[in-house]
């Protein structure tokens, strides 16, 4: 039977277009890369959500939008991941974006457990996975998902000059990358250094997630309508969101400078089992507390300096 | 390697694989398409790898058994499925050409990633261990997707012989 299976396999490939259509493609859509923003329209969805999502503040009003396009909008919740070599959920943060552009986002300590399961797990194996128990632990409407590797978050930060705050002088253990106190300005390799390091701090993944959003918050404080161009650029092909997402209409509410407010999910009891440590959710404090953050009633975060 | 010689080197095998797992030449076209632009843009990292190749054609078969092709592939299984019902009856059974008909249509109605699994078994010739790594899961649910495809159409196979048996 096996020999049948070779042949029928080796009769279906045997189906496939002509390659030299699809080398035809390439060229084509390689040669409008350049002006991706204007002509393709996957590019320019990908463009919008890099714009969008990494940072609601990088179309400024100069570029003006059609007068009221952003009326009508909903508030949309969009669930971002940063995802690490393995698609393990390394960063999750739920963000609410109102009509206007404003953005609540409260980031889920990725070794919370749902079910039993650790949320960094489910992308991995279906991303509809991770927004079901994301939904489930905060009782909020996930409308769609974004995600990014985070050594590509890294590319995006050598387009920026992005300034954090560190409490005290650190070597990460792992990459080897040693951090000076006080301010500094990081990119590249030190950017994801930093924005990975979990080793060696005082609380672990916890600090790991006031990392990503003083980032988050330096990007933002960063951004010029010329990098904004060149962010999109850099950003087209590293973010992966769900399809049934008009991110072009989404992104129109961006029209000016924004408000972000961010907090981040308390978590339950530490618990150790046999896949290692976690964190148990409370799902009615989850929600709670949730609703509150994404209505911008987050906490002040006062000093931004972070281990 | 760069990205062109990949493309001129491979893209033909790339096609062909796709094609033999999606079982749809254009859904294939469209997946192949998609990755190679996807991989064009980090191909610093991806060229610099030991095997480029397997890379893509990982990110071939996460793309086909993504979510977001759930739809497609389940178009293409139900058109198979109406197919399949044809074939044994049209077809002269000694013909080898309507065996491998039948079994290409058997092919195509398994489980998304079990027929995945069988063509990196039976056309790509990929041990165990590489089929574990192209669909990103155990070596163990590599061998029990395997057997069960197997299971499946050699069941078909077998009332196959038997209808037949009964008509000559």
């Amino acid at each position: 039977m096996n020999d049948l299976i070779r042949q029928a396999i080796a009769a279906e490939a045997d189906e496939r277009v002509d390659p030299r259509t699809v080398m035809a493609d390439l060229h084509k859509a390689r040669k409008r890369k350049p002006l991706g923003m204007i002509i393709g329209v996957a590019a320019l969805t990908v463009a919008a959500a890099a714009a969008a999502v990494i940072v609601p503040t990088t179309i400024k009003k100069t570029e003006t939008a059609p007068v009221g396009a952003s009326l009508g909008q909903e508030a949309q919740n969009v669930l971002l991941v940063g995802l690490d070599d393995v698609n393990l959920g390394d960063a999750l943060v739920l963000a609410r974006f109102q009509a206007d552009g404003t953005a609540a986002l409260v980031s889920l300590p990725r070794d919370l457990l749902v079910d039993g399961v650790k949320i960094n797990t489910l992308f991995a194996q279906d991303p509809k996975k991770l927004t079901a128990a994301v939904e489930k632990l905060t009782g909020t409407k996930v409308d769609h998902y974004a995600a990014i590797q985070m050594r590509d978050v890294g590319r995006i930060a050598y387009l920026l000059n992005v300034e954090v705050c560190l409490r005290a002088a650190i070597t990460d253990p792992v990459s080897g990358v040693p951090f000076r106190a006080g301010k500094t300005t990081i990119s590249g390799d030190y950017a994801v250094a930093f924005l990975r390091q979990r080793q060696g701090l005082p609380n672990g993944d916890l600090d790991r997630i006031k990392r990503h959003q003083v980032f988050l918050a330096g990007v933002a404080s960063q951004l010029t309508k010329e990098r904004a161009v060149a962010l999109a650029h850099g950003a087209a092909g590293m973010i992966k969101i769900d399809q049934g997402w008009d991110v072009l209409a989404f992104a129109q509410r961006f029209t000016g400078p924004v408000k972000i407010s961010m907090s981040t999910l308390p978590v339950g009891t530490p618990v150790q089992n046999q896949n290692g440590f976690a964190y148990e959710a409370d799902p009615a404090k989850s929600k709670e507390f949730t609703d509150k953050a994404l209505a911008g009633k987050a906490a002040d975060p006062g000093d931004l300096c972070v281990n | 390697m760069g990205f062109d010689e990949f493309v001129a080197d491979r893209l033909d095998r790339l096609l062909r694989y796709a094609t033999a797992i999606a079982c749809d030449k254009h859904l294939a076209q469209d997946i192949v398409q998609n990755v190679l632009m996807r991989a064009q843009s980090k191909w610093d990292r991806i060229g610099a790898m030991d095997a480029p190749y397997l890379y893509v054609k990982r990110m071939v078969t996460n793309d086909y058994l993504s979510w977001r092709r759930r739809k497609a592939a389940r178009e293409v299984a139900v058109e198979r499925s109406e197919l399949a019902r044809h074939v044994p009856s049209m077809a002269d059974p000694a013909d080898a050409h309507a065996e491998r008909e039948a079994m290409r249509a058997r092919i195509a109605v398994l489980p998304r990633k079990q027929r995945a699994a069988l063509v990196l078994r039976f056309y790509e010739d990929c041990s165990d261990a590489e089929i574990a790594q192209v669909l990103g899961c155990a070596e163990s649910t590599v061998r029990s997707q395997l057997s069960r495809a197997l299971q499946t159409l050699r069941a078909h196979e077998l009332a196959r012989s038997a209808t037949l048996g009964v008509h000559s």
